[in-house]
């Protein structure tokens, strides 16, 4: 994308771009209106579930709390204020940028989402970067040798992309871990402690990301473009490198924002299976003991970073393409 | 040593042989197994343990706030008790030296040990006892199971530097039971003074090891108390413990956990599940610990409260309809134990009766006749009134095993050929409280874990039916017998040891003959770990593992 900005640039008047301020402002009221929507939804649907978030406090299952000890945590975190009064404290302190304190761990969310940021993001940007590169093989596999290749290429992408998270990561360990002892079954901080959770994260979204790449590709192949190239005597690898694939590439780099989004939530299964600290496993653990100041700030925090990725996306497109808004 | 059952079942005769000598071992806090146990070697220094945990993380490692059975586990490793128990199940002093009661029942006098320093240099004596006692029924410390064990004191008194007086509200012929529990440890009380927050990330006590560090989702460090002194020398061997440091990784996936135990990513695991134990068997480098948890038997409660099984000819006819021990047989594949009894196998006090609970679809169709459930439906179930014979049974998954849901599954096929719909409902912990709460249940399973037969009172009495603020009762049965309280009320007052087990044998034997309990098995409790790993099976009364004596070999 970064190529076809210095084509476009030229094309654009100069003066200060309006547009672009109100467009980022629309954005930005967009993106308050969605954390709002969440923090409200989060706030009630977690108080629809059957009991009491006070037993959370008191250290959750296997713990019979105390009529006095029970009074007491309601007492400090608020819990027995009317539902109203907590509603828009709880906004006014997520205005403020308090996210509070987590029930399970006693700890500021804040803090502890900044410790569990790291993990997640290394496993989801190497996860995105191998779906990208086992695509573009499959993809250049099966175009390259023809119509069983591409059966085959489609069939293995179809296969890997309907593969469920849960099931690909209990193989990955039965084979590599227990049967061939190559790789460790539990996500140490070591590189190889990476490999099992990033494949099991990667090959769904290779399988999807080379569906598209692929047909992409082999409509490139046929283009008028590609003719011309080999006009001009360009090998079919320097079409294909030169050409097909840069094609090909920006339907993927498009999805890739929603791609991100989806390694997210794939790594609620993959940190749990693989014991791997990380946002996803602290959401499911906060959600199953009822820990609504944690539940409420990873939500947050997705929901932010699915707003600037969209965001950030459409503002390269409207950057390398000046035929969208007016100008 | 009632609880070398489970494992004596299936085991080759080596490993059941070495099982049972570990079990033996079991209960003394840092008893030196080497001879017994097939584990002879020199003890190793050096190296470090890696322990997995399937339970979820503790928010505190501090057992005093909250209490339950994960901070157990941990804690049992860097803070000490007053009492234990040892191999046969009797209750030892531990970092008290001997105690006392009035004949009155009403003061209860403890002298603590002499010589003994906590972590941070501070000098353990009935100052810091009381200073803990104080941090417990602190309701900002928001304690609820160590809250509960020491809810009969009144007031309390250092009368010099290692005596305790404690003044009771009511006799109290449990309290040395709730003084072994991890949940009532004694922690130092200068550090007790720092904010909760400090202390949950760092307990400080008198154990073997000491916490370093808690990085959280990922690990707790602890590191060899160096300093170390043994309360009771012939308990172990002088010094300090033979591991460097144990690393506390929580590991939720059981097929993970298991994974990494064959990879030797980690050296021992918890919540081993009955699969994975019946792999275990037939691999030489891996080892078996049963411990089955103190206090109730998981049992299925049968709501006695409402329709039908406010009708005892109901409850006994369910109880005939259903076949469990088949069930248990092939789901467990040899590594649970039919319990008749209201109370784990290792309760000294647990009283069996077998006879009332045998699988008789024949008795439990003629008992159903005689109560009215004569006619059938379409369906096969029976009816009464227009209303079919159907029982409500709410499952937590998070605290019953997939084995465990399997067996309800194969106990509702059961009962359907006598004509009784089980509907089961699979539900998180929130909802499955809800339901109880509400009393939308027929059927219910929910361990209880406590030192001593005081339990009964907490499962049985009818004061265990008034629901706390929270809406939690114990009492979920819903026994309501003033026959059955008083008995219950005189085991846990009277000072007479015959007395006391005759009473909760009586109390026993009256709420299995009245049907209110289904008893299942003892609560589960099975650790996997390396062969490498010696001189493992050192438990505290609650049944966790203690590692002060345990060595990794070359």
């Amino acid at each position: 994308m970064s190529t076809s900005t210095a084509t476009a640039t030229p094309t654009r008047s100069p003066g200060f771009p309006w547009s672009t301020v109100r467009w980022l402002l629309g954005k930005l009221g967009g993106g308050i209106f969605v954390l709002w929507a969440v923090a409200t939804a989060i706030f009630f649907g977690i108080r629809m579930i059957p009991g009491d978030p006070a037993e959370a406090i008191m250290g959750g299952p296997g713990s019979q709390a105390s009529a006095e000890a029970l009074a007491a945590a309601r007492a400090q975190y608020g819990l027995d204020q009317p539902l109203y009064v907590q509603y828009f404290g709880q906004l006014w302190r997520l205005a403020t940028g308090d996210m509070g304190t987590s029930y399970a761990l006693k700890t500021p969310v804040a803090e502890v989402l900044g410790e569990l940021i790291p993990p997640t993001l290394i496993l989801a940007v190497l996860a995105l970067l191998v779906a990208w590169a086992m695509a573009l093989l499959l993809a250049v596999l099966s175009t390259r040798s023809g119509g069983l290749g591409t059966a085959l290429g489609s069939g293995l992408e179809i296969v890997s992309a309907a593969v469920p998270h849960f099931w690909l990561a209990s193989v990955l360990i039965l084979v590599f871990s227990t049967m061939l002892g190559w790789l460790p079954p539990v996500s140490t901080n070591t590189p190889a402690g990476l490999v099992l959770p990033v494949i099991t994260l990667a090959l769904p979204l290779a399988g999807f990301l080379g569906q598209v790449m692929r047909d992409t590709m082999l409509e490139a192949q046929r283009s008028a473009f590609a003719l011309s190239a080999r006009a001009r005597g360009e090998s079919e690898v320097g079409v294909l490198l030169r050409h097909s694939l840069r094609h090909a590439a920006l339907p993927a780099i498009a999805l890739s924002g929603w791609a991100f989004g989806s390694l997210l939530s794939g790594a609620v299964v993959v940190e749990s299976i693989f014991a791997r600290p990380g946002l996803g496993r602290s959401l499911l653990a906060a959600v199953t003991s009822r820990d609504i100041p944690m539940v409420t700030g990873v939500a947050l925090l997705s929901a932010a970073a699915y707003v600037v990725i969209m965001a950030g996306s459409e503002l390269a497109e409207r950057i390398a393409d000046p035929r969208i808004g007016p100008s | 040593m009632t609880h070398v059952r489970p494992l004596a079942n299936k085991l080759v005769p080596a490993a059941a042989a070495l099982a049972a000598a570990l079990v033996l071992a079991g209960c003394t806090p840092g008893t030196t197994t080497s001879d017994a146990s097939g584990d002879a070697g020199t003890p190793v220094t050096g190296g470090t343990l890696v322990y997995a945990s399937g339970d979820a993380e503790p928010s505190c490692l501090d057992p005093h706030v909250g209490g339950n059975y994960p901070q157990a586990l941990v804690a049992s490793q860097y803070l000490e008790t007053l009492y234990t128990k040892d191999a046969d199940g009797t209750l030892i002093p531990w970092l008290a030296k001997d105690s006392t009661v009035s004949e009155d029942g009403l003061t209860r006098t403890v002298t603590i040990r002499e010589g003994i320093s906590f972590t941070d240099g501070t000098t353990l004596d009935a100052a810091a006892v009381k200073a803990n006692f104080e941090h417990l029924l602190n309701p900002d410390t928001a304690s609820s199971t160590g809250y509960l064990a020491l809810g009969k004191i009144d007031s309390m008194q250092a009368v010099d530097a290692n005596t305790l007086e404690l003044k009771l509200k009511s006799p109290d012929n449990s309290l040395l039971e709730s003084f072994s529990m991890p949940w009532v440890a004694i922690e130092s009380p200068t550090a007790l003074k720092r904010s909760q927050a400090e202390n949950c990330a760092a307990p400080v006590g008198t154990g073997p090891f000491k916490v370093e560090s808690w990085k959280k989702q990922d690990a707790v460090n602890l590191v060899r108390n160096t300093e170390y002194v043994l309360p009771d020398p012939k308990a172990g061997h002088a010094g300090a413990a033979y591991l460097d440091a144990i690393t506390w990784r929580f590991i939720p996936e059981a097929a993970t956990r298991y994974a990494a135990l064959q990879a030797g990513e980690v050296q021992l695991i918890d919540n081993a599940q009955p699969d994975a134990i019946a792999a275990a068997e037939k691999n030489t480098a891996i080892k078996h610990l049963d411990a089955p948890r103190p206090g109730a038997s998981n049992r299925v409660e049968l709501n006695s409260s409402k329709a039908p099984f406010n009708d005892a000819k109901v409850r006994e006819a369910f109880v005939h309809a259903v076949n469990v021990n088949a069930s248990i047989d092939s789901l467990f594949f040899g590594t649970a134990k039919r319990s008749y009894s209201p109370l784990s196998s290792v309760e000294p006090l647990a009283h069996s009766e077998e006879s009332l609970f045998g699988y008789d679809p024949a008795k439990a169709g003629q008992l159903l006749d005689a109560a009215g459930w004569s006619e059938r439906d379409s369906a096969g179930y029976r009816v009464k009134d227009g209303a079919r014979l159907s029982l409500t049974f709410p499952v937590s998954t998070s605290q019953s095993i997939p084995a465990e849901q399997s067996l309800f599954e194969q106990m509702q096929a059961t009962a359907k050929e006598s004509g009784i719909e089980i509907k089961i409902k699979l539900l998180d912990l929130s909802s499955w409280y809800g339901e109880l709460f509400t009393n939308n249940y027929n059927l219910v399973s929910a361990p209880y874990t406590k030192v001593g037969p005081g339990v009964l009172s907490i499962l049985f009495h009818s004061d265990s039916t008034i629901p706390a603020p929270s809406g939690y009762f114990a009492n979920l049965s819903q026994v309501k017998d003033p026959s059955l309280d008083v008995l219950l009320d005189t085991a846990g007052s009277t000072k007479d040891q015959a007395e006391r087990k005759n009473l909760y044998a009586q109390a026993q034997q009256k709420v299995l003959e009245g049907y209110y309990l289904l008893p299942l098995y003892n609560q589960q409790n099975h650790f996997l770990y390396s062969e490498k790993l010696k001189n493992v099976g050192t438990t505290t009364a609650v049944a966790s593992p203690t590692f002060f004596g345990t060595w990794l070999s070359n």
